[in-house]
């Protein structure tokens, strides 16, 4: 526990605040932050793919802050006695990235520790790179997502956007496709109708966990209730309730791999997490309203038919036997 | 920017296929989304061609198709313009 504590606090007092230095004429820098793999891999090879890209990063000071790679302490302990864990973490990780590591609920927490340590070493023109570990960046989609993830922070940067989610397609039939049609976007429909619609304007992924931000939007998001899951969902919320400039940009194409497949138990706890934070959601933005408890009532009802609808059409394409 | 930056062109050829349309025009940020600027031509199976030298970065464009904003099912990206409109998006490296 010292020692994660330690880690957290380091690179604290060594965080310049650059608001202070920046002239109206300076472009802002992008930070990096790695949310590293919850569950250590046995093969290193898709983790050695992404520290190269991360390698790079980290030698172009002009255009990138030093890159945090995000470390649950519950990694740590698992892999604690792991040789070829702990020479990767030293000779690899930290050689490249400095490590935040702290103990999490959920990714979304991680995301928040990550992010919210990357803002307090930036400054208003900045942007916040948000790159998933547990992705297979030694594959040949891979390495094509790792070909194209630096666009998301630079057209936040050169387009003046506020958040830039990355996509990644796939057929209809994908595990993650069908519950974001079934799941994410039913759900959403019911809670936030207008505000579904135009996210689905520009993203059939509101739930990816590509994406980059503006310091700006990220300090908003920041103050405001954070959620352990769905906070992609969340955010995309928050940025057409604020008006934000948002971009979808494709980084990747998986339709045409036999994989995207995922369990029943998966899909429902997916779908059960969504709804759960649409609720919470709500219910934050609508406690001022007069009448919010009998208009959540409905919501509520209606909310429970379509996410018991949504299962079962997910459950009757697993092929699986509830 | 520098020299070198306005010198990194790449040549971008934008296909739409609007084929029953009487015309069709490239707008982006890169011709002020003036819509006499860039014409597209038709090509033998009626789908519309043009190519543009374009610099390094993203560039938003839209097709106009018989003066309707049309956004370009290929892209590799969609966001808004100034005037608030969903159009495409284009990296060029």
């Amino acid at each position: 526990m010292r020692k994660a504590a330690a880690d957290i606090h380091r690179t604290r007092p060594e965080a310049v605040p650059r608001e202070a230095s920046s002239t109206s004429t300076e472009r802002g820098i992008v930070h990096p932050v790695v949310i590293y793999p919850f569950k250590q891999p046995d093969d290193y090879s898709d983790l050695e793919s992404l520290y190269q890209l991360v390698a790079r990063l980290d030698a172009d000071r002009t255009r990138y802050a030093r890159p945090i790679t995000v470390l649950d302490r519950k990694t740590h302990y698992a892999m604690a006695q792991d040789k070829l864990f702990l020479a990767f973490r030293g000779d690899v990780v930290a050689k490249h990235s400095d490590i935040l590591e702290a103990w999490c609920v959920d990714t979304c927490q991680m995301w928040c520790s990550g992010l919210g340590m990357a803002f307090e070493q930036g400054g208003p023109r900045d942007v916040y790179w948000l790159i998933p570990g547990d992705f297979n960046y030694g594959t040949r989609v891979g390495r094509e997502v790792l070909g194209r993830l630096h666009d998301l922070p630079e057209i936040v940067l050169e387009l003046e956007q506020d958040i830039c989610i990355g996509e990644i397609a796939t057929d209809h039939n994908n595990s993650k496709q069908l519950i974001d049609t079934y799941g994410t976007f039913a759900l959403l429909y019911n809670w936030f109708p207008a505000e579904a619609q135009e996210i689905r304007r520009f993203t059939e992924r509101p739930r990816s966990e590509f994406f980059a931000v503006r310091h700006d939007f990220l300090r908003e998001i920041l103050t405001q209730r954070w959620y352990p899951y769905e906070q992609t969902v969340v955010m995309l919320l928050h940025a057409v309730f604020a008006r934000k400039r948002i971009t979808r940009f494709f980084v990747g194409n998986i339709s045409d791999l036999p994989d995207g497949r995922e369990s029943f138990a998966s899909a429902m706890q997916q779908v059960e997490r969504i709804e759960r934070v649409l609720k919470s959601f709500w219910r934050e933005r609508s406690l001022a309203k007069p009448g919010w408890v009998q208009e959540y009532h409905v919501l509520e009802a209606r909310s429970e038919q379509i996410r018991r609808t949504g299962l079962t059409i997910l459950e009757n394409l697993s092929g699986e036997q509830a | 920017m520098n020299s070198s930056y306005h010198k990194n062109l790449r040549s971008v050829t934008f296909v739409c296929n609007a084929t029953e349309a009487q015309s069709v025009s490239l707008v982006g940020d890169f011709n002020q989304w003036n819509a006499a600027a860039h014409p597209m031509k038709q090509m033998p199976d009626r789908s519309w061609l043009l190519g543009v030298e374009l610099k390094h970065g993203h560039h938003r464009y839209a097709f106009l198709v018989d003066g309707g904003l049309t956004l370009d099912p290929r892209a590799q990206g969609i966001t808004r313009n100034d005037k608030g409109e969903r159009v495409s998006l284009v990296p060029v490296s």
